[in-house]
């Protein structure tokens, strides 16, 4: 959701090519369908309860923790396979407390430093490496916080896992009302999603940006990049906590399986299905994954097969994921309409020095490159 | 002091396997730069495979044969159809490979249902020896696994020191343009070594799959230690396969054995302890 000053401004940088004019205006068409996709939701979270409710609480939670990983993977170049483990560490970060008899609100808390304590340990490991390798670390720091919840019985109830019992209650917010609870996890959705939109497009998102691209340069220039990965590294974790924590609350529950391989592939590969490098992209993948999840399991079986067998597809013959495919569409309808009328001539060409430091594909993506 | 005995022994059995696993690996990720995470279904695959051939055939050798050659021919399959269509993709073929882990651990649900299953050793196998050093009695089993890994570990050992093949292999993990520029056919040597890979995890499942049950997530927790091990060792060396799985099975075994609720402490301390002074492994490569 980029306000509209912020590409204007952007705009004005570069103001040299008209395509990022044509992008721009383009973008803000998509803001605000997106915007409307988002009222639809609210008025089905409102409008029915059950079942509708608790899916659409998990395609926002989901999405929360895949544009986080978006953030690390799409704009610092560092995919990660642990973003599991950070929403389990924040739904164990309410409910161990709470099981020690802390309130709600206290648990948020302990939630919240436990994530980024955690991200901050564990970022100084992960990001001494970068690309195939990172992904590697970030796997294997997902498992470990699967083994721990899994076999520190005593603290985390191991494989039954642990129930939540307690709602945060601050004046009107009352979480123990669903409905208002659907409303809090769209209002935080709509916070993150904000708070990532500007970072991506601040200086440090920049930054970022060239690191990915060409991390020796931006050395060179006096850039720290390491802070800065390591920086991204502890935002997208603290990302996946607060999903985490807002996981605990809509599920009443916590087990070692939210925080599994399984899971942590499955919110990689809604970031990846979507489209990295967009923030809109991994909410596409959470909402389709998680149709398929939820919907279609009721249906067919084998739903897992299907998700792993379109998964594959998409990442063969789309590099860029879904987003990536509807913004080629989009852009080759632009390209006939601007040579048919004369002026626009201008070509995209910004992506030119993608340095495939780790990026799924880059080369097709001409529009992104722009970011 | 016989309890460490049998905790070494029951660490280094241990240590086999990783190592059939993430030899496997290692080779695939030095030679063709591909990440390939389902490495560790291909493992589940080949044990359940051998499952069903010993239920069949009464036979644990060929269970053990049929492990093997079957994975060879699926890893021949997924060579030739889905790795080699991102030639040049590594992140995406990481992604490919994570997509046909959910495909592949589905399929063993449907064919093999979700209960643990085990891997019967024949006759002689089953028991349990007496062993001179500390007057312990171990199991056979897992002797054999030792012994087998052992055998293995040397004979690819010779194969990439001592023969023509190995030179090109390891060649190609060195600067694979130099290589094809050379005239080797640079994607025959790839098949060979991914078919390879893919038969060290099959074999690795049926042997693991006598000690631990084969049942529906073993892939993943093999395909982590796999993982641990190749960092540790360090990404497409071959000697850093053997060190690692050392390593990680003797400090993963003991950390079970002694702080079993924080034996992933135990798995992630010389993870941690690598990275922070090595972070391309021991005997790893600087990232290029």
């Amino acid at each position: 959701m980029k306000s509209p000053s912020a590409a204007a401004a952007l705009n004005q940088v570069d103001d040299a090519s008209g395509v990022i004019g044509v992008v721009d205006r383009h973008r803000r068409l998509l803001s605000i369908l997106v915007g409307v996709v988002l009222v639809v939701f609210a008025g089905v979270l409102l409008g029915s309860g059950g079942f509708y409710t608790s899916l659409v609480e998990d395609i926002l939670i989901y999405a929360i923790a895949a544009m986080g990983l978006d953030f690390l993977g799409g704009y610092g170049g560092l995919v990660s396979l642990g973003q599991a483990g950070f929403i389990g560490l924040g739904a164990y970060g309410i409910a161990v407390p709470e099981a020690h008899g802390f309130g709600p609100w206290t648990s948020i808390g302990i939630a919240l430093v436990v994530v980024a304590a955690t991200a901050a340990v564990t970022g100084i490991v992960a990001i001494r490496v970068t690309g195939i390798s990172f992904v590697i670390i970030t796997l294997a720091i997902g498992q470990i916080l699967w083994g721990l919840a899994y076999r520190w019985v005593s603290l985390s109830g191991g494989d039954n896992g642990l129930v939540i019992s307690g709602f945060p209650k601050l004046g009107p917010l009352d979480l123990t009302n669903p409905q208002v609870l659907a409303f809090v996890i769209l209002a935080v959705f709509v916070v993150v999603a904000l708070v990532l939109r500007t970072l991506v497009s601040s200086p440090f998102g920049l930054s970022m940006l060239g690191i990915r691209s060409n991390e020796q340069r931006l050395r060179t220039l006096g850039y720290r990049t390491g802070l800065h990965r390591y920086l991204a590294y502890i935002i997208a974790s603290i990302v996946g906590g607060v999903a985490g924590i807002l996981y605990a609350f809509s599920n009443n529950l916590i087990s070692p399986t939210t925080m599994d391989f399984s899971h942590n592939g499955i919110i990689t590969l809604m970031a990846v299905l979507g489209g990295l490098r967009s923030l809109w992209g991994p909410v596409l993948g959470a909402l389709i994954i998680t149709l398929i999840q939820q919907e279609l399991s009721i249906y067919v079986s084998r739903w897992q097969m299907l998700m792993g067998a379109v998964f594959v597809v998409v990442v063969v013959f789309t590099p860029d994921g879904l987003w990536g495919l509807m913004r080629q569409g989009t852009a080759a309808l632009r390209r006939r309409r601007a040579r048919a009328g004369p002026g626009d001539a201008a070509r995209p060409d910004a992506a030119g020095t993608e340095a495939g430091t780790g990026q799924s594909s880059a080369t097709e993506s001409s529009e992104s490159g722009v970011r | 002091m016989p309890e460490f005995i049998s905790q070494t022994l029951n660490g280094l059995s241990l240590a086999g396997i990783m190592f059939l696993v993430s030899s496997g690996f290692t080779l695939v990720f030095g030679v063709m730069r591909v990440t390939n995470l389902s490495h560790g279904a291909v493992y589940l695959l080949g044990g359940y495979v051998a499952y069903s051939v010993i239920a069949y055939k009464g036979n644990f050798f060929y269970g053990l044969l049929a492990g093997t050659v079957a994975m060879a021919a699926f890893g021949l399959l997924l060579e030739g159809t889905l790795i080699r269509r991102m030639r040049g993709r590594p992140m995406a073929e990481l992604l490919a490979t994570l997509g046909l882990v959910y495909i592949i651990d589905d399929a063993c649900l449907v064919l093999w249902g979700g209960n643990p299953l085990s891997l019967r050793l024949p006759g002689a196998l089953e028991g349990s020896s007496n062993i001179p050093v500390g007057q312990i009695t171990y199991p056979n089993g897992r002797l054999f696994i030792l012994g087998v890994a052992v055998v293995v570990g040397i004979a690819l050992f010779f194969l990439l020191r001592r023969t023509r093949v190995g030179a090109v292999v390891r060649a190609g993990v060195d600067d694979r343009n130099m290589v094809s520029a050379l005239g080797i056919n640079v994607r025959r040597v790839f098949t060979a070594v991914f078919v390879l890979g893919a038969a060290l995890a099959g074999l690795g499942g049926v042997l693991g799959g006598t000690i631990f049950s084969l049942y529906p997530g073993g892939d993943s927790d093999i395909l982590t230690y796999a993982l641990v091990v190749v960092v540790v060792g360090g990404l497409g060396s071959y000697e850093g396969a053997i060190l690692g799985s050392l390593i990680v099975g003797l400090i993963d075994n003991y950390g079970q054995a002694y702080f079993p609720s924080l034996a992933y402490f135990a798995l992630f301390a010389p993870l941690v302890a690598i990275l922070l002074v090595r972070p391309q492994g021991l005997l790893g490569r600087a990232a290029t």
